[in-house]
C-alpha cells in the first residue's frame, strides 16, 4: 500500500493512513482516532466498560481507605465496613433515603422551588423528544481515559477534604456516592428533571449539615463547593448538553450566527477598547482565551471562574483605554464584542449547564453571578442583534450579513456603488484582486451553466420535434397500399433478346 | 428625604435569633435601572465611595459592594449597575431576577427619562409578586433646579400610586445619597422580618439557616464588615 503514495501541495498522504487502524479494510476517520465507525464504536464501548469497572474499583478502594481512616481515628467502636455499603434509595427520589425525616417537608418546598428554578433558569426542554442513542456525540476513547483520570483525582481530593470533617465527612461521602449511583439509573430524565434532582440534593445536604450537624454557614458553603465539584465531575458526561434537549441545535445556531456577524467592529458596538495600546490588546486576547476555556471545564463553578476572569480582563482593557473604571454601559458592549470575536464553543450548552447545575445563589447574586448574567445578556443580545442595535441602516446590515460587502475593506457607504479605492495593504490588494478574479469566474460559470441548460432543454425537446415532424409527414402523405398488378415483363415478348451475344460455350483448348 | 425611616420590627423569632449570636451579615442584591445618562453609575460610585478605595483597581464600577450596619444586622449590598441604552432593554430582566431592591432612576431635568422609568416599572410589575422586592423611585440630578422638567410632586405621586418609595438625590453633590442607601437597607430588612415567606420567590440558595429558609437572604458570613 505504501508505494501508492501521493504528493500533493506538500502534504504527504499515504493510502494506508486513510484506512481503519484496526485493519478491517474500511476507511478510518481522524475524528474516530483513525478507526472506521464500526471499530470506533467497539473501541469506545470497550473503554467505557473499562472505565465503569475502574470507577467502581476505585470507589471500593476509596471506601476501604476511608473506613480504615475512620477506624484509626475513632477507635474500635466504629461500625464494621460491611455496614457502609452504599444505600440504595428508592428510585424517584434523588437522595431521600437517609434524609427521610425531611422528606415530607421537602416535597412541599420542592414543588415551589422547582417552579421558580424553572421559571428563571431553564427554558423548558421537557417536550424535546428523547433520541435513541448517546454514542454520536461522545468524546473519543482517549478523552474518556483522560477524563477518567481527572475523575479519580477529584475523588481522591474529595475524600481528603472530607477526612478533615470527621463524622459529617463520612455521611457526606455516603450521600454523594448514593446520589451518583442513583443518578446513573435515571438516564432518560429530561434536563429540567436532572437539574431538579441535583438542586434538591444540594439543598437537602446543606440543610442536613446546618440542621443535624450544626455546621456554620461558611463551612457549609465550603463543603457544598466540594460536593458540587465531586458530583458534577462525575455526572458531567451524562448531563452536559443531554440528548433530551435541543442545546446542541442552539449551539450550532449561535455558532453560525456569530460567524455571520464576523464583520461587526468595535465602533459599531461603541466599545471603549483602543487596541492600538498593546496592554489593551493583550487583555482582549486574554479575555477571549478565558471565555473559550470555559468549555473545557467540567465543574459549573470552574466555568463561572472562566467567565469572571474574562470579565476582569475586559475591565482592565476598558480602564486602560478610558483611564477610568468601567461602568455597566462600557462593560456589556465590550463583553458582546469579546463573545463575537471568541465564538466560544458550545456557548448555549455551557450557559444551560451552569444554570442547571450550579448553586443558584451563585448565579443571581455575587460577583460571579453578575458576570454570568452579563454573559447571558450578551448571548441573548447577539441572537436579537439587528441593524438598529449597531447603528446601521437595514440595507447595510443586510449587505454585511450576506457577505456582499465588508465594513473593513472600504470606509464609507458611497464607496459601495463605485469601485472601492485601491487599498494600501498589499494583502488587501491581493484579496481584492482574488475577489475580482472570483467574481469574473463566477460570471463565466453562470454563463456556462445557462448555455448548458439551454442545451439540455434543446436535447430534451429534440426527440419530440422529430416525432412531430414524422407525424406531420405521415399525415400529409398517408401511406396508400395499391392493389398488386400483373408482372409487366413477358419472357415471350423479349424483343431485345436478338441483340444479345450468343451464350458462351465451353471450349476444349 | 421627606419621609421617616421605616422602623425595623421583625417578628419576635427573628429578633431572638439575631440577638443570640454575633451580628449577622446578610447579602442583599440591589439593581440600578434607568435610561442612559440619568446617573446610575454615579450613584453606584457614591453609594460605595467608602469601599471604593479598597476594591481591586482592575474592577470597574459595574458591580460594587457596600456594607450597611443596622442596629441588629449588617447588610452587604451588592450593587448591580445595568447598561441603560435602549437596545439592551430586552435583556435587562436577566439582571433583576433575584434582586432584593431595585432603584428606578430618572433625571429630573429630562422628562423622557421619567416616562422611561414608568416603562421600566410596568416591566418590573409583570415580573414581581407584590412585596417581594423593594422598589424605589429615584429622581436624580436634584441639583439642576433651573433645568427641572419633572417636579417633586410628580415623582412623589407616581410613587404613591404604584406603591413605591421615592427620593430625590444628587449624585453630583451627594445630597440624600447616603440616606437613600440606609433607608433601602432598613426597608429590605424590614421586608425580611415582616413577610414570612413573602420573598421566598427569590430564595434559591441552599445555604440558608433551616428556620429562615423562606427568606431571601443567604446567611453568608464569608465577607465581614
Ligand atoms: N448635575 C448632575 N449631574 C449628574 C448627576 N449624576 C450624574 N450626573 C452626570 O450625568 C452624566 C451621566 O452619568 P452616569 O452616571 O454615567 O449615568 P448612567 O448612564 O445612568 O450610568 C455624567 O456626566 C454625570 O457626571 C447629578 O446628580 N447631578
Ligand atoms: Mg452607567
Amino acid at each position: 500500500m505504501s508505494q501508492r503514495t501521493e504528493r500533493r501541495g506538500g502534504i504527504h498522504v499515504d493510502q494506508s493512513d486513510l484506512l481503519c487502524k484496526k485493519g478491517c479494510g474500511y476507511y478510518g476517520n481522524a475524528a474516530w482516532q483513525g478507526l472506521c465507525s464500526k471499530c470506533w464504536r467497539e473501541e469506545y464501548q470497550r473503554v467505557r466498560q473499562k472505565q465503569i469497572q475502574d470507577d467502581w474499583a476505585l470507589a471500593e478502594k476509596l471506601q476501604r481507605e476511608e473506613e480504615a481512616a475512620y477506624a484509626s481515628s475513632h477507635g474500635p467502636q466504629t461500625q464494621p465496613p460491611s455496614q457502609s455499603t452504599p444505600p440504595h434509595p428508592q428510585p424517584g427520589h434523588a437522595s431521600l433515603g437517609p434524609f427521610s425525616k425531611f422528606e415530607e417537608k421537602k416535597t412541599n418546598e420542592k414543588t415551589r422551588k422547582v417552579t421558580t428554578v424553572k421559571k428563571f433558569f431553564s427554558p423548558s426542554s421537557r417536550s424535546a423528544p428523547k433520541k435513541e442513542t448517546q454514542e454520536g456525540k461522545t468524546p473519543s476513547p482517549s478523552v474518556s481515559r483522560r477524563a477518567s483520570f481527572d475523575t479519580d483525582q477529584v475523588s481522591k481530593d474529595f475524600v481528603d477534604f472530607l477526612k478533615n470533617l470527621q463524622k459529617p465527612g463520612r455521611e457526606i461521602h455516603k450521600q454523594c456516592r448514593a446520589f451518583i449511583g442513583n443518578m446513573s439509573s435515571k438516564k432518560d430524565l429530561s434536563a429540567d428533571e436532572l437539574s431538579e434532582c441535583v438542586q434538591d440534593f444540594y439543598q437537602n445536604l446543606a440543610d442536613r449539615l446546618m440542621g443535624h450537624f450544626k455546621c456554620s454557614s461558611e463551612s457549609v458553603e465550603q463543603v457544598m463547593d466540594q460536593v458540587e465539584k465531586y458530583i458534577m465531575t462525575r455526572l458531567y458526561k451524562s448531563v452536559f448538553c443531554p440528548e433530551t434537549t435541543d442545546d446542541e441545535k442552539k449551539d450550532l445556531a449561535t455558532q453560525n450566527r456569530i460567524r455571520a456577524l464576523h464583520w461587526v467592529t468595535i465602533e459599531m458596538l461603541c466599545v471603549s477598547f483602543d487596541e492600538e495600546i498593546p496592554e489593551v490588546s493583550e487583555n482582549v486576547v486574554k479575555a477571549i482565551t478565558d471565555v473559550i476555556e470555559m468549555d473545557s471545564k467540567r465543574v459549573p463553578r470552574d466555568k463561572l471562574s472562566c467567565i469572571t476572569r474574562c470579565s476582569k480582563h475586559i475591565f482592565s482593557a476598558i480602564r486602560i483605554t478610558k483611564k477610568e473604571p468601567a461602568s455597566a454601559d462600557d462593560f456589556l458592549p465590550a463583553l458582546i464584542y469579546i463573545v463575537l470575536k471568541a465564538n466560544p464553543p458550545r456557548l448555549q450548552s455551557n450557559i444551560q449547564y451552569i444554570t442547571r447545575f450550579c448553586n443558584p445563589s451563585r448565579l443571581m447574586t455575587g460577583e460571579d453571578g453578575y458576570y454570568f448574567t452579563n454573559l447571558c445578556c450578551a448571548a441573548a443580545f447577539i441572537e436579537k442583534l439587528d441593524a438598529q442595535s449597531l447603528n446601521l441602516s437595514p440595507e447595510e446590515f443586510e449587505r454585511y450579513m450576506s457577505g456582499q460587502a465588508s465594513p473593513r475593506c472600504s470606509g464609507s457607504e458611497e464607496d459601495w456603488s463605485s469601485p472601492a479605492p485601491a487599498p494600501t495593504n498589499p494583502v488587501l490588494a491581493q484579496l481584492n484582486q482574488n475577489l475580482e478574479v472570483l467574481s469574473g469566474l463566477s460570471g463565466r460559470q453562470e454563463a456556462l451553466m445557462e448555455a448548458a441548460h439551454s442545451l439540455q432543454a434543446d436535447l430534451l425537446s429534440w426527440p419530440e420535434s422529430v416525432q412531430h415532424e414524422v407525424h406531420d409527414i405521415l399525415k400529409k402523405y398517408p401511406l396508400e397500399v395499391l392493389p398488386r398488378s400483373a408482372p409487366a415483363i413477358d419472357d415471350n415478348n423479349d424483343v431485345d433478346n436478338d441483340n444479345l451475344p450468343p451464350p458462351l460455350t465451353p471450349q476444349v483448348v | 428625604m421627606g419621609e421617616k425611616l421605616p422602623q425595623v420590627q421583625g417578628d419576635p423569632q427573628l429578633r431572638r435569633d439575631t440577638l443570640s449570636r454575633p451580628v449577622r451579615t446578610l447579602r442583599a442584591k440591589m439593581v440600578l435601572l434607568g435610561s442612559s445618562g440619568v446617573g446610575k453609575s454615579s450613584l453606584a460610585l457614591r453609594f460605595c465611595k467608602d469601599e471604593f478605595r479598597n476594591t481591586s483597581p482592575t474592577v470597574g464600577c459595574a458591580y460594587l459592594t457596600q456594607v450597611m450596619h443596622l442596629s441588629d444586622v449588617t447588610l452587604r449590598f451588592e450593587i448591580w449597575d445595568t447598561a441603560g441604552e435602549e437596545k439592551y432593554h430586552s435583556v435587562t430582566p436577566l439582571y433583576y431576577r433575584g434582586a432584593h431592591a431595585a432603584l428606578l432612576v430618572y433625571d429630573v431635568s429630562k422628562r423622557d427619562t421619567f416616562i422611561r422609568a414608568q416603562v421600566w416599572l410596568r416591566e418590573l410589575e409583570k415580573q414581581y409578586v407584590a412585596g417581594s422586592t423593594v422598589l424605589w423611585l429615584v429622581g436624580n440630578k436634584g441639583d439642576l433646579a433651573q433645568h427641572r422638567q419633572v417636579s417633586v410632586q410628580e415623582g412623589q405621586s407616581l410613587a404613591n400610586d404604584r406603591g413605591l418609595l421615592f427620593t430625590e438625590t444628587s449624585a453630583l453633590s451627594g445630597d440624600q445619597v447616603d440616606k437613600l442607601l440606609l433607608a433601602v437597607a432598613h426597608r429590605v430588612y424590614e421586608c425580611v422580618g415582616a413577610q414570612q415567606g413573602g420573598l421566598s420567590e427569590w430564595q434559591e440558595t441552599p445555604h440558608v439557616d433551616l428556620r429562615r429558609r423562606n427568606h431571601l437572604f443567604a446567611s453568608c458570613c464569608k465577607v465581614g464588615p
